[in-house]
C-alpha cells in the first residue's frame, strides 16, 4: 500500500515527457509564432498564473472566490502608479505591491473566512465590484475611466533589455515557471495535505486539531499576492490600464479556466488558460455570444463534467483501457 | 429649503431600502432553505424587468398588468433553473454556487445579446403623478413601491406563518434532515421557495425600473444590495431583511448627499464587512 507521499515523490518519467515537449514549445515560440500571437501567448501565461494561483484556493482549499481579477487589478495600478508617479524601477515596485495586495487580502479574507458557509464567496463578490468603483473613481491616483497610461518597459537587468516583445516573452514564462514551481512544491508539501483535508472535510479538518481559518486566509492571501504580481506584470507589458479590464468579468473568466481545465489539479487550469484566452482571441468578432457561450459552458461543465478537461481526459482514458 | 431636501432624500432611501428589502426576502428565504445565495435572482431580475418593457410596449399592456407578467416570468425562471439545474447540484455546494453565477453571467449576456445595452425607458402612470405632503413632491411610483413593499411583508409573514406550506418551509429552513423525517415533502418546498423568490426579485424588478430605467446591467446592484441585507438582517429572517433594507437604502441616499457620490454603491461593502466582523449573525439572527 502506497501512502500518498510515497505516490507524489514517485513521479514516473514518461510524466515528464509532455512537460518537456511543452517547455520546448514555450521556448521556441518567438522563432516562429508573428507579433500577434506572440502577444496572445503573453496574455495567456498571465492567465495561466491568474488561474493556477486561483486552483490554490479554489481547487486544493475548497474555496469559491470572486475577486481574483480585482487582485490582478490592484497589482497592475499599484505597480504602474508606484512606477510612473513615485519613479520606483518595475523590480523595486514588486515588493510593495506584494504587500499591498496581501494586506488587503487579510483584511478582506480574515472575517469573511472565519465563517462557514458562502459568506466568503458573497463578500469577494462584492470585493470585485468595490475595486472597480475605487480604480474608477480615483482618478487623481488611477486616471479613472481616461484609463492610466505612460508605463514604461521594465528595466534592463545587466545587457537584457525588455523593449521587444520577445523578450518580454520570456520574461513573462520565467515568471510563470517560478510560480507554477512554487504552486507545485506547496500543494505537494505538508501544507497542501493540510489544504486538501479542509476541501474534503472542513469540519473533520478542525476536530483534527487544524485551524481551518488561518489555512484558508493562507490559500487566499498566497493566491491574491501571486495574482497581484501578474498584474504588475501585466501592466508593464499592456503599457495602458483601464478599470474596464479588471471588472468582475475577469474574475468570472479566471473561474471559467479553472473548471474547463480542471479544478485541484494545477496543470489543469494551466491548458485551460491556453485554451480559453486563443478561443477568446478567435471569437472576437461576437463579443456578447461569446460570453453567452461561455456561461453555458461553465453550467454544462457543472453538470456534466465537474472535473474538466483532466476529468474527461481520464474518463476516456479509462474507456480506451476497458475496450483494449 | 434644506429641509425640503433632507425630506425628499428620506422618501427616496425608504422606497431604495424597499427594493432592497425585497431582494433580500427572495434570497434569505432561498439561502435558508438550500444553503444558496441565489446570484441567479440577479439576472432574473434582468429578464422581468424586460418581460414588463416589452408587455407594455409590444403588447400595449397597462403597467399594472405588466407586474404580474413580470411576476409570472419570474417564477417560471426561477422554478426552471432549481428543477433542472440545482436539484442536480445539490450535494455540492460549491457547485451550485458556481451554477448560480454563471445562469446570472448568462441571463445579462443573454440580455445584452438580444436587446443592446442600450437603456430603456419603462412608461408607468403613476411615475409622472406627482404628490405633495406638505409641499414635498413625491412621486406615486415611490409611495406605491412603500405600500406594495408593507404590504408584501405582511402577506409572506403570515404565509409562512399560517399555511401548511409555508410553516413546511420555515423548519426546512432550520433542519433540513428533521424535516424531511418529519414527513415534509422536501421538493414541494423547494419549487416554492424558488417560486416565492422569483416573484419577489420579478416585483422589486418591476416596481423600480420606471424610476430608472432597463438595460442588461441593472441586475448587479439589486442583487449585491440583496445579499448585503441577507446578511445584515440575518440569515432567514424577514423582519432582519426589511430593517437592513431600510438601513441599507437610508445610509445609501444620506451617504451619496453628504459623503460622497461616487462611492453611493460602495457603503453596502462596508456595511457588510463591519457586519462580518461584529456581528456576524447579522441583527436578527440565531447564532
Amino acid at each position: 500500500m502506497k501512502t500518498i507521499e510515497d505516490r507524489i515523490k514517485t513521479v514516473p518519467p514518461t510524466k515528464l515527457i509532455p512537460l518537456i515537449i511543452f517547455a520546448i514549445l514555450m521556448i521556441i515560440v518567438p522563432v516562429f509564432a508573428s507579433g500577434y500571437i506572440l502577444f496572445v501567448a503573453v496574455l495567456a501565461l498571465l492567465y495561466a498564473s491568474l488561474a493556477a494561483s486561483y486552483d490554490l484556493l479554489f481547487g486544493y482549499t475548497g474555496q469559491l472566490s470572486f475577486c481574483h481579477g480585482a487582485f490582478y487589478g490592484i497589482g497592475a495600478y499599484t505597480a504602474a502608479i508606484l512606477t510612473v508617479r513615485f519613479g520606483f524601477t518595475f523590480w523595486e515596485a514588486l515588493i510593495p505591491t506584494c504587500l499591498l495586495v496581501g494586506v488587503l487580502a487579510t483584511i478582506i479574507g480574515y472575517p469573511a473566512l472565519r465563517l462557514r458557509g458562502a459568506y466568503f464567496a458573497v463578500t469577494t463578490f462584492f470585493l470585485a465590484h468595490f475595486i472597480y468603483l475605487i480604480l474608477l473613481n480615483e482618478v487623481e491616483l488611477t486616471g479613472g475611466p481616461l484609463g492610466f497610461r505612460g508605463i514604461n518597459p521594465p528595466e534592463p537587468i545587466g545587457f537584457i533589455s525588455f523593449d521587444s516583445l520577445s523578450t518580454y516573452y520570456y520574461l513573462v514564462v520565467v515568471f510563470f515557471i517560478i510560480v507554477v514551481l512554487f504552486l507545485y512544491t506547496l500543494v505537494n508539501s505538508n501544507l497542501g495535505l493540510i489544504l486538501i483535508s479542509i476541501r474534503e472535510d472542513e469540519v473533520l479538518a478542525e476536530s483534527m486539531g487544524i485551524n481551518t481559518a488561518v489555512y484558508k486566509l493562507l490559500a487566499f492571501v498566497i493566491g491574491a499576492v501571486i495574482a497581484g504580481l501578474a498584474g504588475a506584470f501585466f501592466a508593464h507589458f499592456f503599457r495602458l490600464l483601464h478599470p474596464t479590464t479588471f471588472s468582475w468579468l475577469l474574475s468570472e473568466m479566471v473561474v471559467i479556466i479553472t473548471l474547463v481545465g480542471g479544478a485541484g489539479t494545477l496543470i489543469g487550469p494551466i491548458f485551460g488558460a491556453g485554451i480559453v484566452t486563443f478561443l477568446l482571441e478567435f471569437l472576437r468578432f461576437a463579443p456578447e455570444l461569446r460570453y453567452v457561450g461561455w456561461a453555458a459552458a461553465l453550467i454544462v461543465i457543472l453538470i456534466f463534467e465537474p472535473k474538466g478537461l483532466i476529468g474527461l481526459l481520464e474518463r476516456v482514458r479509462a474507456q480506451i483501457k476497458k475496450k483494449g | 429649503m434644506t429641509s425640503e431636501i433632507i425630506w425628499i432624500q428620506l422618501f427616496n432611501g425608504i422606497t431604495l431600502g424597499v427594493i432592497y428589502a425585497l431582494m433580500g426576502m427572495g434570497l434569505t428565504l432561498i439561502w435558508s432553505i438550500a444553503d444558496l445565495p441565489d446570484f441567479s435572482q440577479g439576472g432574473i431580475y434582468i429578464i422581468s424587468a424586460y418581460s414588463a418593457y416589452f408587455a407594455i410596449i409590444l403588447l400595449n399592456f397597462s403597467y399594472f398588468f405588466a407586474i404580474p407578467v413580470a411576476i409570472i416570468t419570474g417564477m417560471a425562471i426561477s422554478v426552471t433553473f432549481e428543477r433542472l439545474l440545482y436539484t442536480r447540484l445539490r450535494a455540492s455546494p460549491n457547485a451550485a454556487l458556481l451554477c448560480a453565477i454563471a445562469l446570472f453571467f448568462l441571463l445579462e449576456n443573454i440580455a445584452v445579446y438580444l436587446w443592446t445595452p442600450k437603456a430603456k425607458i419603462m412608461p408607468s402612470p403613476t411615475k409622472d403623478m406627482i404628490l405633495y405632503f406638505a409641499g414635498i413632491p413625491v412621486s406615486f411610483q415611490r409611495i406605491l413601491i412603500i405600500i406594495v413593499g408593507v404590504v408584501l411583508f405582511i402577506v409572506i409573514n403570515v404565509f409562512v406563518k399560517k399555511t401548511k406550506i409555508g410553516k413546511a418551509i420555515m423548519a426546512t429552513a432550520q433542519d433540513r434532515e428533521a424535516a424531511a423525517l418529519m414527513g415534509i415533502n422536501l421538493e414541494k418546498v423547494y419549487i416554492t421557495t424558488w417560486a416565492l423568490g422569483g416573484a419577489l426579485t420579478a416585483i422589486a424588478a418591476a416596481l423600480i425600473s420606471p424610476l430608472y430605467a432597463v438595460y442588461p446591467g441593472m441586475g448587479t446592484l439589486p442583487l449585491l444590495k440583496g445579499l448585503v441585507v441577507v446578511i445584515l438582517g440575518g440569515m432567514g429572517s424577514f423582519i432582519g431583511a426589511l430593517v437592513a433594507g431600510l438601513i441599507l437604502g437610508l445610509i445609501e441616499t444620506f451617504g451619496s448627499v453628504y459623503i460622497s457620490v461616487a462611492y453611493q454603491h460602495g457603503f453596502a461593502f462596508i456595511i457588510l464587512l463591519l457586519t462580518l466582523v461584529i456581528r456576524p449573525q447579522g441583527l436578527f439572527g440565531r447564532r
